[in-house]
């Protein structure tokens, strides 16, 4: 508590907390007399106060869906489906627990939602969303309004006007007006009109003085400390992004269990470093027990849970809207006060913690409470309830019966197109594109047809895509049924093959057929019965499920939809596949999108509702989310759990879908971090592997890039780090045990290796390394950096990167190579040359230019050059190759570039006397010269050296004559190589005559493409050249074949 | 040009080093039909040499008429074609290429285009020799498969051409193709030759030579003559007159090699690891063969080592060099390596001095 001045800040909110909810709870407990509830107005309070108190998610959901009074009367009838053992199980469960008094309420609650207040000052108070109260009340100290649901559900503005109703509280503020304003209700009347907008809670609280003061007091509490605290806020928060710390005492303080519903109803922002908990621990600390964390701050926020401050645009904001702030230990002992408290207080008091059990029941309450107030006379509405509930319980029995056939998502399906989730847009402009479609396409048809088909925005089909589940069939059919279009679905169990010619006449029956004539005869079915429906849509479902089967289905549909006479919606599930490449230019594409949790969420609610289930909030999040946006699935989910269970707890959802979760990608990185986070000891091994085999390929080299940087949890055993590092040395060579898997797969196709691939290179590295013994499953090792401002992030895998410079430098030597093979007067290997040559060519062409007189060394590096045909790439290859970075001593010594210390005149003079060199030398030619006569490869670089020509133009006959001497032995050259050389002799020439610079480049296909081999060539005496060198080739080829 | 291609024998009689082989081989070809052949020794020691005048020797002068073609190859290998790419050395008669360089599709290199440039049978007016050599490099990095693709491509087609293998070590070439061949063993040359040698280059060049300085290149080559003449060469650029203390300047990489393994003798940690991998990676960017790095670290560290751990150090690094021959990233196996030798080396110190 009294660990830090921040802390003392925290403590004190916190405490003020608790005597607020201390007294809040008194007074209750005063109240209420320990027989049942025959005072109705003290159990009024009770109830309200517990409401405050303990919200309990469910039931908050429940109220706030049926506020309203309108929907009264839809609400039983809904229970009434409600199957009759789940309700007896729920009204069992809630009715063992409270005290009688309560027992009474909530059996109201549970059955008609109707609630009589009795009201003995006949104060009516008004029915506030549960979720205010309980935040408000519940918590004591200033909070904001929860919403769990801030859903549209609250479109109804509860209007209670009570006569003595004072003035308005603010928006923000109306939770703590609220709360004082429950308070207020035993003592004083309060009245309290809440007009709920969507998500911004407006509300209006008229409370009566005194309650109103109270409320200002709760507030207050909070409020300072938050605001004391803005001021201490530090800056820099936002510099050490990224570089969050791990917490100072980690895995040193307990975590406490609480009652699962503890902080329902309570939103939570984490930032920052916490204390002992890492902020994954922490989040799901909180959403295990019924809390909700968001990522940012809002008006709906709670509580900042953070325990240094550390400034940044969280807490700033927080202290801007008045939120409070709440230490990790703080919310231990929130969680921990749940347990404490239950036992005892549970029927009397209500302890903030205890409400799990209770709340959601009084909740309900109170907002039924109040409606009926208004309505009937407490005593009456009792008595109602009472019967209700007992027929309704019955008829529920019956009717569970009857529907349990029907599975819910085709039970809950939307009924509506409104109904739909999400995706609203979409669904308009299909019901658009649908309505317009007969008056573009048909009405104005042959007349403008013309006109019509160069309008490119009108398409005659849609294309409907996205993922599975998500309502694409079911948007199609509710739109045409709600226009009046009679509907023909044709999905992948019909055979959707082109009809063939005969057929096409409308003999056949095949399917194909069917709908063949459907879309090309319009007048035939005006005349038949079709008339009755003379609006007719084809779905053609799952259209990128066309495959072998159906043979030439996208032609055909294509050609269909060019002819159509009736609307064509399609619908696929990946609209980028290739099969529908040619499909997409004829429809109009709607992609659906997944729709958000919390529209999932909350429709999810509904249904559980309906169904009598007793779900939280955040549990249905939870499953939304791992459903990963199939509305589907997640139905079918609810209905499977619903079976085993009638209370769904964040963790049931949890530990069931982490069986049935749908795959999901995850980067690597993620992967990465997960395999090295937090819980990765607590990981399954399949999930591991799940892990490492998301990208088989990355998340083993960036395991391999960043297994260094993880040191074990358990570094006292480890003296002098000797186990540190064995366990790298037995890493390291595991890695090396995935890559010779790795090649084992890949070269002989072994794939049934890749289970040993990912457990070698993935998971035996990280498990190694932070661990120092198996059993220690549990801790896990963390990152450290190696380097000042280093970020503490896995970095990704230089392996890639140096790999692939490695290619283009082994390119380059092959080039050089290449080069020098060429000139003919060395045969090295290539890796000769680097290993023992590269130093001394690279003195040869560095040194003489150093030491020597500028023209001189030019000349000599020039000669040198030219002997051995290296070009002025490859010296800036040998230079590249020869530097190695990081090598300290060169740095020391002082000749960190072999570069330096020629001056740039001498290097300028070099490049010019290259050039001009260029011109006089051997050429090398020459790929993409397509040789006449030779078929099978065209393409081929030949590098022929050809002796320098400075001998003039006489010495061609000598050298023929000299060739064909030294050839004497050879087979002499046919007539069509002869005639191949001059052809190319020719070319050359004439190239050469109009001034043209021939470049022939060294074809490396692929390789260094800006490579250039200067083959300029002056007039005269290089034509010889030129020609030996086409003759050269072109005979060379010719031999080969 | 450089003095080892300037002194290089162009002809068998003209050996400096392994007269007794160059004549043994002359005789060969000039007296009966020549067999195929496995060039097998150390690097630097005039395998090469000896092939091109051996080659000189069947056919002349043309034989040194050769041009260099990168040549590109489709290959049919069933589903789907291979686009090949190799560069070919080739006279007239012979051709000269280097398969491993087409990495693990050097199968597709024996399989396809050996045969069939194996199948052409040079159209022959002369009548000198009926047949062609196919000269094929760093035979021992081929793979398993292509190994055995090349045995039968040795047998089919021995009446047109003959293959002459060249090869580092004779024991990653299979057996069965050892067996095919007539297999000689080219020694290194031993320090007095490369002496020798040395002297007489200086002599043709008219350097002078202190004494003890030929000596000195000979042992700091390792007995690899293309070494020997290299180093002369490069001191001879860089400071003339010799003078017999001369500094014989090492190689870059190997001077950075040793570098890397004074890292690791001076510190073991996971730090220090991580540096050393920045570094490794910067010798493969630069091209250095992992084999060589991994054998020169060893040179290097068991030079700095105490004795008891050489035996130890050594094991560990034929154990990794193997598994990176059996893998593809080398830089996985080399860490690895050092990871051990860190592990081992940090035990041994902590042991000793506590």
């Amino acid at each position: 508590m009294s660990q830090s001045d921040i802390r003392k800040w925290f403590m004190k909110s916190h405490d003020k907390d608790k005597g607020n909810g201390d007294a809040a709870a008194k007074p209750a407990k005063s109240a209420q007399p320990p027989s049942k509830a025959s005072e109705k107005s003290s159990q009024v309070k009770t109830q309200l106060d517990k409401d405050k108190q303990v919200p309990v998610s469910e039931e908050k959901d429940n109220s706030g869906r049926r506020k309203t009074s309108k929907y009264f009367a839809e609400k039983e009838k809904e229970r009434v489906e409600v199957p009759a053992k789940r309700k007896s199980q729920n009204d069992g469960d809630d009715y063992e627990k409270p005290s009688p008094a309560k027992k009474v309420h909530k059996g109201d609650d549970d059955d008609d939602d109707d609630f009589v207040l009795p009201d003995s000052k006949k104060n009516s108070v008004d029915a506030t969303p549960r979720k205010k109260l309980k935040s408000g009340s519940g918590r004591g100290a200033g909070q904001k309004p929860v919403k769990i649901d801030e859903s549209d559900d609250y479109d109804d503005v509860k209007d209670v006007l009570p006569s003595k109703s004072g003035g308005r509280g603010r928006g923000g503020r109306g939770a703590s007006a609220t709360s004082s304003g429950g308070r207020g209700a035993g003592q004083k009347p309060a009245n309290v009109v809440e007009s709920d907008g969507d998500d911004d809670d407006i509300k209006d609280v008229v409370t009566p003085s005194k309650s109103a003061g109270r409320g200002r007091g709760g507030r207050g509490a909070s409020a300072t400390p938050s605001g004391g605290r803005g001021r201490g806020a530090g800056r820099g928060g936002f510099m050490n992004f990224g570089e969050r710390k791990d917490p100072p005492n980690k895995g040193q303080k307990e975590v406490p269990e609480g009652t699962p519903d503890c902080l329902t109803g309570l939103t939570f922002v984490i930032s920052g470093t916490l204390d002992s908990l890492e902020r994954e621990e922490a989040e799901d600390l909180i959403k295990r027990h019924g809390g909700r964390v968001t990522g940012s701050v809002s008006k709906k926020t709670n509580y900042l849970l953070c325990d240094e401050d550390i400034g940044g645009r969280k807490s700033e904001k927080a202290k801007e809207l008045g939120t409070a702030f709440l230490t990790e230990d703080g919310l231990f002992d929130k969680i921990r006060a749940s347990n404490k408290s239950k036992a005892p207080q549970q029927e009397s008091k209500k302890s903030v913690n205890n409400a799990a059990g209770l709340s959601p029941k009084k909740i309900v309450q109170k907002t039924e409470i109040k409606k009926e107030c208004l309505s009937t006379p407490p005593s009456e509405n009792v008595a109602k309830k009472g019967l209700t509930s007992a027929v309704s319980l019955d008829k529920k029995r019956v009717q569970t019966t009857q529907h349990s056939a029907l599975t819910w998502t085709e039970k809950y399906k939307p009924k509506l197109p409104n109904d739909i989730i999400g995706n609203q847009s979409l669904v308009k402009q299909l019901h658009e594109w649908l309505l317009r479609w007969h008056d573009q396409f048909l009405d104005t048809g042959s007349k403008k047809k013309g006109k019509k088909a160069s309008d490119s925005g009108a398409k005659k089909a849609v294309l409907l895509s996205g993922t599975p589940g998500i309502g694409k069939t079911t948007s199609a059919k509710l739109v045409s049924q709600m226009l009046g279009f009679q509907m023909i679905e044709v999905n992948a169990s019909d055979s959707r093959g082109k009809a063939d010619a005969k057929i096409e006449k409308g003999i056949g029956g095949s399917n194909a057929n069917s709908i063949k004539e459907l879309v090309s005869n319009e007048a035939l079915s005006d005349n038949m019965d079709w008339s009755k429906h003379p609006k007719t849509v084809l779905i053609m479902d799952e259209v990128d499920g066309m495959s072998a089967g159906d043979r030439g289905g996208i032609a055909d549909l294509i050609s269909s939809i060019k002819m159509s006479k009736i609307p064509i919606i399609c619908i696929c599930n990946d609209r980028y596949s290739q099969k529908l490449k040619s499909l997409v230019n004829y429809c109009l594409l709607l992609s659906f999108r997944k729709p958000t949790k919390q529209q999932m969420a909350k429709r999810l609610m509904q249904i559980a509702k309906t169904e009598g289930l007793q779900v939280n909030e955040i549990a249905l999040e939870e499953l939304a989310e791992r459903a990963n946006g199939d509305m589907r699935m997640a139905i079918n989910q609810l209905h499977y759990m619903s079976l085993s269970m009638s209370v769904i707890k964040y963790d049931d959802v949890r530990q069931r879908l982490l069986m049935s979760a749908k795959d999901e990608d995850i980067s690597p990185f993620t992967a990465v971090d997960k395999l090295f986070g937090f819980n990765s000891g607590k990981l399954r091994m399949d999930e591991k592997m799940d892990f490492s085999m998301s990208d088989p390929d990355l998340v083993p080299l960036i395991i391999q890039e960043n297994y260094l940087n993880y040191r074990p949890s358990s570094v006292s055993k480890d003296n002098d780090g000797i186990k540190r590092m064995n366990l790298i040395a037995r890493a390291a060579e595991s890695i090396g045990d995935g890559d010779i898997f790795n090649v084992q797969i890949r070269k002989y196709r072994q794939w049934q290796l890749s289970q040993n691939c990912a457990l070698s290179s993935s998971i035996i590295p990280y498990v190694s390394v932070q661990l120092l013994d198996w059993n220690s499953a549990f801790l896990h090792g963390q990152r450290e950096t190696f380097e000042q401002g280093e970020r503490n992030f896995n970095r990704f895998g230089g392996w890639l990167g140096k790999n692939s410079t490695r290619g283009k430098n082994l390119r380059l030597m092959e080039d050089l190579h290449v080069h020098i093979l060429a000139s003919r007067e060395s045969n090295f290997g290539r890796e000769t040359v680097r290993i023992e040559c590269l130093t001394l060519l690279l003195k040869r062409l560095t040194e003489p230019l150093r030491v020597l007189p500028k023209d001189e060394a030019v000349r000599e590096v020039v000669d040198f050059m030219n002997t051995y045909s290296i070009s002025q790439e490859d010296f800036d290859t040998i230079v590249e190759l020869s530097k190695f970075k990081l090598l300290h001593i060169c740095i020391e010594q002082g000749y960190p570039d072999p570069l330096e210390g020629i001056p740039p005149a001498v290097k300028s003079a070099l490049t010019r006397a290259y050039k001009e060199g260029s011109k006089s030398r051997m050429v090398r030619v020459a790929d993409f010269v397509t040789l006449p006569g030779i078929k099978k490869a065209p393409k081929k670089r030949v590098a022929a050296m050809l002796e320098p020509s400075d001998n003039g133009v006489g010495e061609i006959n000598e050298e023929v004559i000299a060739e064909s001497d030294e050839e004497k032995s050879s087979d002499t050259e046919d007539l069509d190589d002869s005639a191949v050389g001059e052809k190319l002799q020719k070319e050359l020439q004439s190239l050469n005559r109009n001034g043209v610079q021939v470049q022939l480049d060294l074809k490396d296909s692929g390789k260094s493409s800006a490579k250039k081999t200067p083959a300029s060539r002056g007039k005269g005496g290089s034509g010889t050249a030129e020609k030996k060198g086409a003759r050269g080739s072109g005979s060379g080829a010719k031999r080969k074949r | 040009m450089l003095w080892v291609d300037k002194y290089r024998p162009k002809t068998l009689d003209h050996a400096l080093v392994h007269e007794d082989v160059a004549q043994n081989l002359k005789k060969l070809v000039t007296e009966q039909d020549c067999p195929h052949l496995l060039f097998y020794g150390p690097s630097g020691s005039g395998k090469k040499t000896l092939i091109m005048a051996l080659i000189r020797q069947m056919f002349g002068a043309s034989a040194e008429k050769v041009k260099v073609e990168n040549r590109t190859w489709k290959v049919d290998a069933g589903s789907r074609t291979i686009d090949l790419e190799l560069t070919t050395l080739s006279s007239t008669n012979h051709v000269e290429l280097n398969p491993s360089d087409a990495g693990f599709q050097d199968r597709y290199i024996v399989q396809e285009i050996i045969k069939e440039m194996a199948k052409n049978r040079p159209i022959d007016t002369k009548g000198r020799k009926g047949y062609k050599v196919l000269v094929l490099n760093e035979v021992d990095k081929l793979s398993r498969e292509a190994q055995n693709s090349l045995r039968r491509t040795m047998e089919k087609y021995s009446a047109y051409c003959r293959l002459i293998l060249c090869c580092n070590s004779s024991s990653k070439v299979s057996e069965a193709i050892r067996s095919r061949c007539l297999n000689v063993r080219i020694n290194a040359p031993s320090e007095e030759q490369i002496v020798k040698v040395l002297e007489f280059i200086g002599k043709k060049e008219g350097l002078h030579i202190p004494s003890g300085f030929a000596a000195r290149l000979a042992e700091k080559s390792n007995r690899s003559l293309r070494r020997a003449i290299l180093s002369f060469e490069t001191c001879r650029v860089q400071q003339y007159p010799f003078t017999s203390n001369q500094t014989i300047p090492p190689m870059d990489w190997e001077e950075y090699i040793s570098e890397i393994a004074s890292d690791i003798m001076k510190e073991q940690s996971p730090k220090r690891l991580y540096q050393v991998r920045l570094k490794i990676y910067e010798l493969l960017v630069n091209c250095i063969p992992p084999e060589i790095i991994l054998k020169r670290l060893l040179y290097e560290l068991l030079r700095k080592l105490d004795a008891e751990l050489k035996h130890e150090v050594c094991h560990w690094a034929a154990y990794y060099e193997h598994r990176m021959r059996l893998g593809q990233k080398a830089i996985f196996h080399i860490e690895a390596f050092v990871a051990k030798f860190m592990s081992i080396y940090k035990s041994f110190l902590i042991a000793t001095f506590g």
